[in-house]
């Protein structure tokens, strides 16, 4: 197991560096720039401009430097934001985008995790039907939609919680239910389906067979086994989260790092981009070997060389 | 989002009308973050909010009609050929107690023009004597028409007998900056950038920065060793980072907000019934929206066919039923009413003599017109009124205009390399003088994406320029202004307005063209009872200009 560890560890650099190599180029290659304007800004400032940020070397150049930097833990100066560095910029909102995914999380999976075992345990009664509709609806409806309405009756209309902002808990907890409902949604459906997989399989027969009292049978054997397909879409969606949400960090003007994905790439903020891209394929490596580390532990079928 | 679907209160306010805080303090939004709080670098109204709230210039802006009046200077003389400003200064001083000199403004003047500052708005200083040579890097900022003739005394020397000059220097690229701080930091090996951030920052203003979140909230506090304090009311100002307006719009009604401040818009949709709030207040804004076309591109290379284009929008129609924020609709490019002046008032909208010369351009029919592609900067806003004037095209003339919408910094380089045949553009006044509108069309203006170059026209605006005599000034920008139009190398389509919420218990705030609201004039009425809202009090008029010009 730490081989295997090891190894994909290993492989990580490869991709990583062809992450930092392509991302650069495409940002890079947009048209328009960083200090862009209505107004005509003086041939002299521009160049200072440039000459500040490294923009007046050749592109490789740049890139070498970006790379160097990078090692080091450096990732640049932002245009947008002229007295931050990106690193700073990321410190700043990364904890908020943190708390917010972790609410999220929590409830994306209690709700979705129940509903998948009621639908799966109760298939085809008006329970399954209940909790499957449910989770239609929680897939469909977007969040731009759900965290207004959210706002409008438990903010506005019930004065429970503030409508926006950021300060203390009540600050986290609809924003937390805006975006964790549709990950619950789709990890109800995802557990439902996991479980009505295995559902029909000798292990499963082979338990009920020994007497095992159904309880233990839903616990131990099926939900494990059904679990398996929600553990690989939880890699990629806790990367997602981690990295915030623009949509529901602009409704609720979280300052997290969610909105940068959008903005630093209007602002052509070259090196705000490629730390929020770095930062984003970090998380998604990193999620996707501890998805195959638990699938070894889920699933007794897996062995690591 | 629909928190505002709902019918008025009975009060007919919108949401909460009473503060949620103590009365000397007010909850304000800025929108988001802002690039600069340098005076110097800053080049956008995020960052000129706080800079004209913590700093204090020369001269500052009436609220209400924006002339000029003393602040660190208590009175100036002008020498008779109006090119030379001789400013008496109070003494003052900095919030860290260092005496605030004539240095300080000279030190700030020089500054803003010296290339190696990268400010992006280093063009405002090409007003004094030498400064475009010293911005061009031909001559070092010392060479600047600026002097301290000693501590309490500054010279400025005009390289144009402006008469907007005092107006223009309330701007916030004229602020002094403390010398001492930045070569403070620069010894203690610290960027000097930072000089605005709330551990280092020293200004001069009413109001001190005591607090920064990054994209979360400033707080100000009132600055003791403001020359004015007495006078300024609140001593608290909270400032958040919203930037969504219909999220700013929810916490205006829940009270989070007294006021969203110059830098929120109201969301259009929600326009009309915004309007029937009495909370609601609407007043003209120094801004243009208009259309560039590029002169040298074929079919619009036709004059009459450019004259045809600009008389065929029904603009009361526009703005009655597109942009709908009781925005001023004008065929002329300078906002009415600018320190008296009047434009040619051309004709807004002529649908027959609009086709006549569409025939006499040589088209019998519109549809001979090859196909016109309009062009625009990605948002709802503008998208509408494209498609508004595609429609008015087609209608009156018959002409097939495409739409093309750009990314902003996409659109930024097709209009920089006039690459397009139409494209939209928004202008804003920096100071109360036509001259910021005209100077667009000048043949060495940056900012000119038309094509379109006239000598004469550049000569006028010169004339204008010299022209000590204000009334034979305005005659010639006049003459100016209806040359340029003739050759419509732009279609002017209406003048901006600007829409707010104010709460009912917020005073001293009133309505001004370039939306300008010093913070320390507000302040916090307790006795404000919406259940009679007829009884309160109109605010008292803001000090008369008390200006002691010589």
């Amino acid at each position: 197991m730490r081989g295997y560890i090891l190894w994909r560890l290993a492989g990580l650099v490869p991709t990583a560096l062809v992450i930092v190599v392509a991302s650069f180029a495409l940002v890079r290659l947009a048209p328009g720039n960083p200090f862009a304007s209505e107004r005509e800004i003086p041939p002299q400032v521009r160049a200072a401009l440039d000459a500040k940020y490294g923009f007046d070397r050749p592109l490789p150049e740049q890139f070498v430097r970006y790379l160097g930097n990078l090692l080091q833990g450096d990732l640049g100066l932002s245009t947008k934001y002229p007295q931050r560095s990106v690193n700073e910029i990321i410190a700043a909102g990364f904890p908020v985008t943190l708390s917010l995914a972790a609410v999220a999380l929590v409830w994306s999976l209690m709700v979705g995790i129940t509903a998948g075992i009621i639908g799966a345990v109760r298939q085809n009664t008006v329970w399954d039907h209940a909790a499957m509709a449910a989770a239609l609806v929680g897939i469909s409806i977007p969040s731009f939609v759900l965290g207004p309405v959210l706002v409008l009756v438990v903010s506005l209309r019930w004065q429970l919680l503030p409508p926006a902002g950021w300060g203390d808990w009540r600050h986290v907890i609809l924003p937390g239910l805006t975006l964790g409902t549709i990950y619950a949604a789709s990890i109800a459906r995802l557990t439902r389906g996991g479980m009505l997989e295995v559902v029909r399989s000798d292990f499963i027969r082979t338990a009920r067979a020994k007497g095992l009292p159904e309880r233990l049978v839903i616990w131990r054997h099926m939900l494990k086994g059904g679990l398996l397909p929600v553990v690989s879409y939880l890699g990629p969606a806790i990367a997602s989260m981690l990295t915030g949400s623009v949509v529901v960090e602009k409704i609720f003007n979280i300052p997290g790092i969610g909105p940068y994905f959008v903005d630093a790439a209007f602002n052509r903020d070259y090196f705000l981009v490629m730390g929020i891209v770095l930062l984003y394929a970090f998380f998604l490596l990193l999620m996707n070997l501890v998805v195959d580390v638990v699938y070894g532990l889920l699933d007794p079928r897996i062995e690591y060389p | 989002m629909l928190a505002f679907g709902c019918r008025p209160a009975p009060t007919g306010y919108l949401g909460t009308t009473s503060p949620r805080h103590g009365p000397n303090e007010l909850w304000i939004n800025n929108s988001v973050e802002p690039e600069w709080l340098d005076p110097n670098k800053c080049s956008d109204g995020t960052g000129g909010e706080i800079i004209w709230n913590t700093f204090a210039g020369l001269v500052q802006a009436h609220p209400a009609t924006l002339e000029p009046l003393p602040e660190i200077a208590t009175h100036w003389d002008i020498s008779a050929d109006r090119r030379t400003y001789t400013f008496h200064l109070r003494p003052s001083e900095w919030s860290d107690g260092t005496p605030l000199t004539a240095h300080s403004f000279v030190y700030s003047f020089r500054r803003v023009v010296d290339p190696a500052t990268a400010s992006k708005y280093a063009t405002n200083g090409h007003i004094f004597k030498g400064g475009a040579a010293v911005s061009r890097g031909e001559a070092v900022p010392e060479t600047l028409g600026v002097r301290a003739l000693d501590d309490l005394t500054l010279e400025v020397e005009l390289e144009d007998p402006l008469p907007y000059f005092l107006n223009f220097l309330s701007f916030y690229s004229f602020m002094p900056i403390p010398r001492h701080l930045l070569e403070d930091l620069a010894a203690r090996g610290i960027d000097s950038d930072l000089w605005t951030r709330p551990e280092h920052v020293v200004s001069n203003g009413p109001y001190r920065m005591t607090e920064w979140t990054f994209r979360r909230r400033m707080v100000f506090e009132k600055n003791p060793r403001y020359w004015d304090a007495a006078n300024v009311r609140l001593e608290r100002i909270r400032v958040a980072m919203v930037e969504s307006a219909t999220t700013a719009l929810t916490m205006y009604s829940a009270g989070e907000f007294d006021w969203p401040g110059s830098n929120t818009a109201l969301p259009a949709e929600f326009m009309d019934h915004l309007a029937g709030f009495r909370d609601f207040r609407r007043h003209p804004y120094l801004a243009a929206y208009f259309y560039w076309i590029n002169t040298e591109r074929p079919p619009l290379d036709n004059l009459l066919l450019r004259r045809s284009l600009a008389l065929a929008i029904d603009r009361e129609a526009l703005v009655a039923h597109v942009t709908r924020g009781g925005q001023i609709p004008s065929a002329d490019l300078v906002p009415d009413g600018l320190a008296g002046y009047r434009g040619p008032g051309r004709p807004r909208f002529d649908p027959v003599e609009a086709r006549r010369l569409l025939a006499e351009a040589g088209y019998a029919r519109g549809a001979d017109v090859p196909p016109i592609t309009l062009t625009y900067n990605t948002s709802e806003g503008h998208k509408q009124v494209a498609e508004a004037i595609q429609q008015m095209w087609k209608k009156e003339l018959g002409i097939t205009v495409e739409l093309e919408n750009l990314e902003w910094n996409v659109f930024l380089q097709a209009a920089e390399r006039t690459n397009f045949q139409v494209c939209r553009m928004g202008w804003t006044g920096d100071y109360a003088d036509p001259y910021t509108f005209l100077e667009l069309l000048s043949s060495d203006c940056g900012n000119n994406h038309s094509n379109w170059k006239s000598p004469d026209y550049d000569r006028l605006l010169q004339e204008a320029n010299r022209e000590a005599d204000p009334a034979a000034r305005l005659a010639k920008l006049r003459e100016a202004e209806e040359m340029g139009l003739a050759a419509q190398p732009l279609i002017p389509l209406y003048v901006y307005t600007r829409t707010q919420l104010v709460k009912p218990y917020v005073r001293g705030l009133w309505g001004n063209h370039q939306d300008r609201h010093p913070w320390k004039y507000i302040w916090i009425d307790e006795q404000f009872d919406p259940t009679r809202p007829d009884e309160a009090a109109a605010d008292p008029p803001p000090p008369s200009p008390g200006g002691s010009a010589s």
